[in-house]
């Protein structure tokens, strides 16, 4: 029991010092331009059809699922406003975040878990590469800048699934349901959640690099890193969650 | 007593003929009690091939990768190039680095990226101000090297075993440095294929000039590349000399190898 | 480098798509709070906002043309309130054009409405103020209300003890309409009396007749036409009077219809060239 507690604790200082790292080098020379760019387009555009029809579907379900609760009160013409209220404070980030850590998490992991069991990032280091610079801190920033923009995309494809969702039962003019949304919708709602969703990108990279990279010798780590790394990241995810609702409401 | 005298002679001798590499007193334990070197020493002469022959999980891996700084002693000296490797900071650490050739067991080519890629990634890395079309001559005098320049725009798993080490060998070469470390670079493969490994770490020896240590459990190979052999046992130098001094060894379990 | 060309122009429009959805949404949102585009402040002051707060929409004519953006309290009982407006719509909104405020739907979110004025045709400065109409707050018009049926109440007890007196009560009147014998009586009585002046009429004319009272009956009659004539005179010079007074009057009144005539057709000339000349500026 403590062993287990004392190893949490460790694996959590070592993966603060490989995230301290992060920092350290991020701003340092040589920038890896062509690599951070390959993996934006890995880790955003590769992403996009999934996060695009989970945020539809989102989007179609949260309309359908809230309908019948605000016909009772007869506040059905809130329906727009509150889907999308819902889909941009909470839900397109967090479900977003969470196939990002499903996906990209464990890709990482395993990428960079195989290539240390098959001493690539010892061949960077000995032919005088920084392996961290060249694969971790792109891949991190990669993380922290593409899921934000993930996020914009299932706000806005979950918006149209709203719509879908709501012309099975009425019909609604799509400029006017626009228009009800931008009524309800304030900077409030958006900041915070975009603010959030840069961190927990950053944390998705962060742990899928630093399971990869500390995969130890042999062909099994590189399953087992992939594998932590989704676990770890979607737990993280809704600790980050938590915390930034509670910061959120604290201050506004 | 016999072996270390052996141990201190050459080493005294080799001091006349300009020392590239020498370690003292390696200690490596990994967990507890795992000890793996327990107070290694050897020096290597420019220009010398030396075979570092010893069981599996002798610490022959460990030793040379103390040598370029990947694993860390616990204990002991490793001078390369007249500088402490220990005691230097990571940029001046991989000045040495660019100046030493590492051969993974596996090769350790970068699976996500083309033979062209490898070779190439390495070089700009270095050589920043390079034009294209003189990478491009680089990396096809690298792979001319190794006989391979026909597989240029293949990825590394669509290679057999024995064109990934000659790939990873000629990754290695594109840098041109002046001490190239060999780790096992002919298991796994069939004889044929050994011996030609072999053959081109010799080959190049002779072009290039320069000083290796090769590890290795493989007699063909040691008998082909090797100017020494050193055997490792239990973590120290067990016993040293050429080839046929070896084969002709009073000790039984250092003649075993040669069997 | 042609497969490097290949991703990243996927790339790009990945990020520039996703960026613009981004910008989108704030500048929309922004448009809606009347963050961007050319604004006006106007000021109002009241007595109480009666729970307006800021952000509420401003409204002119039912159009939502501004925001309320601040709500300031400059002493015991009046409080201003500073709002954006649209600069499109300044032109419609004159300096006494009047601010109140309203409620918005079910939810009772609260509304200021702009309402235009009458006479003014000067367009509203940017940081103007415009009056304000304390709209009818609840608690005033319960208290109106109040009064009215405090006096109802009073009138009605006053009612019932009137008519609890009449039911009951022995006074005259109550007996009247209640007591059958009562009214009786009173016919009775009414009757007997009438009778009873008849004959004594009678009897006055026979003392007329009488000699011995002759005298005096005749010396009443010789005043009785006295007075007759002398009422006949002075009734005639008022007449005369009142005739002469009417006929000044009525010239007085024609003079009079004459002058207002000719003041109205002047004004409405006035008005006519003042119409002409608003409009020849507004042209330029």
């Amino acid at each position: 029991m403590i062993l287990t507690l004392k190893n949490t604790f460790a694996e959590i200082g070592n993966a603060t010092v490989f995230a301290k790292q992060f920092f350290k080098e991020v701003f340092v020379p040589p920038y890896e331009t062509k690599e951070f760019l390959k993996q934006c387009y890995v880790i955003g555009y590769k992403s996009l059809p999934l996060v695009a029809i989970t945020g539809f579907i989102m989007g179609l379900v949260l309309t359908l699922q809230s309908r019948p609760t605000l016909v009772k009160f007869g506040a059905e013409s809130w329906l727009p406003g509150m889907v999308a209220l819902s889909l941009i404070r909470e839900i397109a980030p967090v479900i977003t975040a969470l196939i990002c850590a499903g996906k990209i998490s464990s890709g990482i992991g395993a990428e960079l878990g195989s290539m240390k069991v098959t001493e690539q990032i010892d061949a960077m280091e000995v032919s005088a590469i920084n392996p961290y610079n060249y694969l971790v801190v792109t891949r991190i920033l990669a993380c922290t800048l593409m899921v934000p923009i993930l996020v914009f995309f299932a706000d806005a494809v979950g918006i149209i699934g709203g719509y879908v969702g709501i012309n099975i039962h009425g019909d609604v003019n799509f400029y006017r349901y626009l228009t009800q949304i931008l009524q309800s919708l304030e900077f409030l709602d958006i900041i915070p959640a975009t603010v959030k969703t840069f961190f927990f990108g950053f944390f998705i990279g962060m742990i899928g690099c630093y399971k990869g990279f500390n995969a130890s010798n042999g062909t099994e780590s590189v399953g087992k890193a992939a594998n932590s790394a989704v676990v770890t990241a979607s737990l993280t995810i809704f600790i980050i969650d938590m915390v930034a609702v509670q910061i959120t409401d604290l201050f506004f | 007593m016999i072996k270390e005298k052996e141990n201190t002679e050459p080493a005294k001798k080799s001091k006349k003929q300009d020392p590239i590499i020498v370690i003292k007193d390696l200690h490596k334990t990994f967990g507890k009690d795992n000890k793996v070197l327990q107070g290694v020493s050897l020096t290597v002469n420019k220009g010398e091939d030396l075979v570092i022959l010893g069981r599996s999980g002798s610490g022959k891996s460990v030793t040379i990768k103390c040598i370029v700084g990947l694993i860390e002693p616990d204990k002991g000296e490793i001078k390369v190039f007249d500088e402490n490797v220990l005691n230097l900071s990571k940029p001046e650490l991989n000045v040495i680095r660019v100046r030493i050739g590492f051969l993974f067991q596996s090769g350790a080519l970068y699976d996500s990226m083309s033979v062209r890629e490898n070779l190439a990634f390495t070089l700009k890395k270095h050589k920043r101000d390079l034009t294209p079309e003189e990478v491009e001559s680089e990396v096809m005098e690298a792979l001319d090297n190794v006989g391979l320049s026909d597989a240029i725009d293949k990825m590394p798993s669509e290679l057999s075993g024995g064109m990934q080490k000659r790939i990873g060998l000629a990754r290695t070469l594109i840098l041109k440095p002046e001490i190239i470390l060999y780790d096992e670079p002919t298991t796994g493969l069939d004889t044929i294929t050994s011996r030609e490994i072999s053959e081109l770490i010799l080959d190049i020896k002779h072009k290039r000039k320069t000083t290796s240590i090769i590890i290795t459990h493989d007699m063909a190979c040691a008998k082909l590349t090797a100017d020494r052999i050193m055997v490792l046992k239990d973590g120290v130098i067990h016993a040293e000399g050429t080839y046929e001094e070896l084969e002709k060894d009073e000790d039984e379990w250092v003649r075993s190898f040669f069997q | 480098m042609d497969k490097q060309s290949g991703y990243t122009w996927k790339l790009g429009m990945f990020v520039t798509i996703g960026l613009l959805l981004f910008i989108m949404a704030i500048y929309f949102i922004g448009k809606q709070k009347n963050l961007f585009g050319s604004t006006f402040n106007i000021t109002s002051q009241f007595k109480t906002v009666s729970g307006l707060e800021v952000g509420n929409n401003v409204r002119f004519s039912g159009i939502n043309i501004g925001t309320v953006e601040e709500i300031q309290l400059i002493n015991d009982s009046s409080v201003v309130v500073r709002m954006v407006i649209k600069d499109e719509v300044r032109e419609f909104i004159k300096t006494d054009a009047r601010a109140s405020i309203g409620s918005d739907g079910l939810m009772g979110d609260k509304v200021l409405t702009i309402s235009p004025g009458v006479k003014s045709t000067k367009v509203i400065e940017n940081g103007g103020a415009i009056a304000s109409v304390n709209g009818i707050e609840m608690q005033d018009l319960m208290k109106s209300v109040k009064k009215s049926v405090d006096n109802a109440a009073v009138i009605t007890d006053e009612l019932a003890i009137f008519s609890h007196s009449m039911n009951t009560g022995n006074g005259a009147l109550a007996r009247l309409v209640r007591d059958d014998k009562m009214a009786n009586s009173v016919s009775n009585t009414l009757s007997n009396l009438e009778s009873g002046t008849k004959g004594f009429s009678e009897n006055m004319e026979a003392a007329k007749s009488n000699f011995l009272l002759k005298g005096y009956f005749k010396k009443k009659e010789k005043e009785k036409e006295k007075k007759k004539e002398e009422l006949k005179e002075q009734k005639e010079e008022q007449q005369e009077k009142a005739e002469k007074a009417k006929e000044e009057k009525a010239k007085a009144e024609k003079e009079k219809a004459e002058k207002a005539k000719e003041e109205k057709e002047k004004l409405e000339k006035q008005k006519a060239e003042d119409a002409k000349k608003a409009q020849s500026e507004k042209g330029k």
